[in-house]
């Protein structure tokens, strides 16, 4: 079944997914989240609870933001979540195979389509190079910002094809691209262009691909339209789009708003239908899972 | 020398001129109150006005500070005790749990333009370090920030310590950070709320008064 694909397509009015990640997942297993996000059968085992639990229409392999980051040198701390405190050094640490093991093992159990979050080339050189001082470079030595950001594109291309070729389908995050951080025209020059790249391979292997930039996206919303992505996840569904919309509820409302104004943001968005509802951003690992049934019920 | 040309230096985030006109203006005897207040100050409330109006975002904003700073660290020893103390002490910091902290740097470079002393305890600051910086600095205003609707409640953790410890007395606590809103302050027992950092600024000026 694959209902995601159906609204895209135009089949269906909505579907439904809280972005719940393996923080909530293992939060409700009583998991230390550092053995989770280190074991790809466990990584596995509770997104799987996850998704049984809440019966959304899909289901996203993501422990955290900084897999790639740690896996090219930046030192995380958990706290207990992942929490990046370095730039690049030379100590890597890789947990891709824990991601891509995961990847597999929920692919070959479940008959819901798979996403794979993976970070944006423009986030992921912010990673490395340390966030203040990126965002610097951004107007003080264009060359310098570039050049990582072609490290962290070539990074992930690689990364991507492994993913693609156990035809899984890809969520694209780019925080740092957003407009609350950037402006449309560094979006333009920095941010767009290796997100092009990635985006057109995803679609050259026919799997689905899903931009999520939280907090501004209203000044990018042509740019992000035009990049032809298959889902655009943001915080302010408002605006009119080409691309599917995914969000709606806010990640405030989901972990400590009512059951009543859960439903009221839910039926707002699905107003906005053809839509997937989601949050507006990753469900807080917290968040009551009554809350996310109320919200997922709404939609089913 | 015209100080509007330190201004722009700081509005055009040149480090580089900002440092040789402030040596300049110094030459030229210009008092070193003078430039902070007519050149420094004046070039950060008109970058606080371009981020607000989304001229500048976050990159501007940074290298404009960096400006700032390079400007403010040459006067302020020249500053006179009485004419330069501080309006006021201020203790900052991002909440436990938080590593946001954009928002927080670019208020603290406001409020230390508006001519506030400002104590700056960094991001993912626990309770008990909040209360202890307090209780050693007494300051006027504690300015706490915070990013995620999962940590904001640790906010009402330190009033409530701050209120048990008797310490609350003479200071003032605001609050900010994008999931936040008056509503929020008023539930916990803030002092104020402010979306932006010249709002920071405005509402340390008034509740000090
Ligand atoms: C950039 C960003 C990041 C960067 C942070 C870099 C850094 N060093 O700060 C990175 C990529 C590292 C990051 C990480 C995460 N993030 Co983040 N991030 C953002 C984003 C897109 C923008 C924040 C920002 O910098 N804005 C620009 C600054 C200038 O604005 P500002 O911070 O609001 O500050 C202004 C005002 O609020 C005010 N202000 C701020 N403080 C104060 C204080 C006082 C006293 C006053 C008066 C005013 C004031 O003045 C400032 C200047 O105008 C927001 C989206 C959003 N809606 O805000 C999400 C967001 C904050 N992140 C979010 C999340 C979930 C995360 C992660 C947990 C993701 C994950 N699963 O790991 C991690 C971990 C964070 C952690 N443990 O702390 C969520 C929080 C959701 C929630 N639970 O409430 C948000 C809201 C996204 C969303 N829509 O859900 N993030």
């Amino acid at each position: 079944m694959n209902k995601i694909l159906d609204v895209i397509e135009g089949k269906q009015n909505y579907a439904v997914f809280p972005i719940v990640g393996a923080d909530h997942c293992a939060r409700l297993l009583n998991l230390n989240f550092s053995e989770v996000a280190n074991d790809g059968r466990k990584l596995a085992e509770v997104l799987e609870y996850g998704y049984n639990l809440y019966g959304y229409d899909m289901v996203l392999v993501f422990s955290d933001p900084y897999v790639e980051a740690q896996a090219m040198g930046c030192q995380i701390e958990y706290t207990p979540y992942p929490t990046i405190i370095t730039a690049k050094t030379d100590k890597r640490f890789d947990r891709i195979p824990v991601i891509i093991e995961a990847t597999r093992i929920l692919k070959q159990k479940l008959d819901t389509p798979i996403f794979v979050s993976i970070k944006g080339p423009f986030s992921l050189a912010a990673f490395l190079i340390g966030i203040d001082k990126f965002l610097k470079i951004l107007v003080k030595d264009t060359t310098a910002a570039i050049e990582a950001i072609d490290q962290a594109l070539e990074f992930q291309k690689k990364y991507l094809s492994k993913l693609l070729a156990i035809g899984v389908n890809i969520f694209l995050g780019d925080p740092l691209a957003s407009a609350s951080v950037i402006s449309p025209d560094m979006f333009e020059k920095f941010a767009y262009p290796p997100l092009r790249v990635l985006i057109d391979e995803i679609k050259d292997k026919r799997m689905i691909a899903g931009i999520h930039i939280c907090g501004d996206t209203i000044p990018i919303i042509p740019m992000l339209d035009s990049l032809k992505a298959d889902i655009l996840s943001i915080e302010d569904i408002r605006p009119k789009t080409k691309t599917i919309k995914m969000g709606g509820v806010s990640t405030q409302t989901i972990l400590h708003g009512t059951k009543a104004k859960i439903r009221a943001e839910a039926h707002m968005a699905l107003e906005q239908a053809p839509i997937i509802l989601a949050t507006s951003c990753d469900v807080p690992p917290e968040t009551n899972p009554e809350s996310i049934k109320e919200m997922t019920r709404n939609a089913q | 020398m015209d100080l509007d040309k330190i201004k722009k230096a700081i509005i055009d985030m040149d480090d580089g001129a900002v440092k040789t006109l402030v040596e300049t203006a110094l030459k030229e005897k210009i008092s070193a109150q003078e430039i902070l207040q007519n050149s420094l100050i004046a070039g950060m409330k008109e970058v606080g006005r371009l981020f607000s109006e989304q001229v500048y975002f976050v990159p501007e904003v940074l290298l404009a500070s960096e400006a700032f700073y390079i400007g403010f660290n040459i006067i302020s020893p020249l500053i006179k005790p009485q004419q330069g103390k501080s309006k006021a002490k201020v203790v900052m910091c991002v909440i436990e749990g938080d590593i946001h902290d954009i928002g927080k740097n670019i208020v603290k470079v406001m409020i230390e333009a508006a001519g506030y002393e400002v104590i700056d305890l960094g991001r993912n600051v626990a309770v008990k370090r909040i209360v202890d910086a307090v209780e050693k600095e007494k300051p006027d205003v504690l300015a706490m920030s915070s990013l995620m609707t999962t940590t904001m409640m640790s906010m009402t953790e330190v009033i409530k310590e701050l209120d048990k410890m008797g310490l609350r007395k003479n200071l003032k606590i605001i609050v900010g950070g994008a999931p936040l809103n008056q509503e929020f302050c008023d539930q916990i027992g803030a002092d104020g709320y402010g979306c932006d950092a010249q709002e920071a600024v405005q509402l340390i000026e008034e509740l000090i008064k």
